[in-house]
């Protein structure tokens, strides 16, 4: 196993800065969707969702 | 079991959800296990040093970025010629994660640019071309939302995915038909790689975990746009009843 030191050799700045910016963009983009499904849900009325989505989701809040 | 009854967005919606899991948590195993490889097993480049490790997220993302481009343009071209409303929907839900890829590829090009070349950025084929994807994206993506009847966003949006896909082989071929500064293939279809195998399996590894990301986010930002496009819509609810 090599651990290679957290400077990198030197390039640590570029090989973190990277990591770290692939990780906000991930993770931005998971929060995004879930707060987007999360409005979605609020604002649904029960009329117009098909049985297959409200079966769904009542499973999801019972389980 | 009739499968065909899955293009239907109502019936797709409950097995895209149980869809999700399925890819979502192989996905996080894996980046964690291509990440291991990548920092723990790989050797240190005796050109580059540990600048390289870069490469692991970096040429992953540049790949998903194209692939999801290529994608997006499929299933929008079938939504467009079959008007098939979930396939369009499908292109729409994809662009925003090539999007993201793409950006990912560019900034972490650009992180990788400046020990190795000694510049952020060059107006170089292949990254000039990567810029252009990303504009493609951002034109999708904008040109569905200036629209609001989504049927026409579609098609809209079909075209402009469609004519696009030629700047896919731009990218990957840039390199060996301009001087460029960017290096070459590191791993070629036919033939062997030119790094060593932890790094090759690095790479491999972080790729698929990339691809179970980009089908778990993709599935569940298609489940959104499906109950945003259809919830006023009355044959949606006789579907599902």
């Amino acid at each position: 196993m090599n651990w290679p030191d957290l400077s990198m050799g030197g390039y640590g700045f570029y090989v973190w800065g990277s990591y770290i910016f692939s990780l906000i963009a991930i993770v931005w983009e998971v929060v995004s969707l879930r707060s987007r499904k999360k409005a979605l849900t609020q604002q649904q009325s029960s009329n117009t969702v098909p049985a297959s989505v409200l079966r769904e989701r009542t499973h999801e809040t019972t389980s | 079991m009739n499968i065909y009854k899955y293009a239907s967005p109502a019936m797709f919606y409950p097995l895209a959800g149980k869809m999700i899991p399925w890819f979502a948590i192989p996905a996080a195993l894996l980046f964690a296990a291509g990440l291991y490889v990548g920092f723990f097993v790989a050797p240190t480049d005796f050109q580059q040093g540990d600048a390289y490790r870069i490469m692991f997220i970096h040429v992953p993302a540049a790949w998903m970025g194209m692939f999801l481009y290529v994608l997006m343009a499929i299933y929008a071209g079938i939504g467009w010629a079959f008007n098939a409303r979930l396939s369009s929907m499908m292109a729409s839900s994809i662009a925003i994660t090539g999007a993201s890829f793409t950006l990912i590829s560019l900034v972490t090009g650009a992180f990788w640019g400046k020990p190795t070349w000694g510049t952020w950025w060059v107006w170089d084929a292949r990254m000039t071309s990567t810029l252009i994807l990303l504009f493609l994206y951002i034109g999708f993506i904008s040109l569905q939302a200036a629209i609001d009847d989504p049927r026409r966003a579609d098609r809209a949006g079909a075209v402009l995915a469609l004519v696009g896909v030629i700047n896919v082989p731009i990218i990957y071929f840039s390199v060996q038909w301009w001087n460029t500064l960017h290096q070459g293939a590191t791993i070629r279809i036919l033939g062997k790689p030119t790094i060593a195998g932890s790094m090759v399996a690095a790479m491999l590894i972080m790729l698929a975990a990339c691809w179970l990301y980009s089908v778990a986010v993709v599935l569940i930002r298609l489940r959104c746009i499906i109950l945003e496009r259809e919830q006023n819509a009355s044959r949606f609810a006789e579907v599902g009843a």
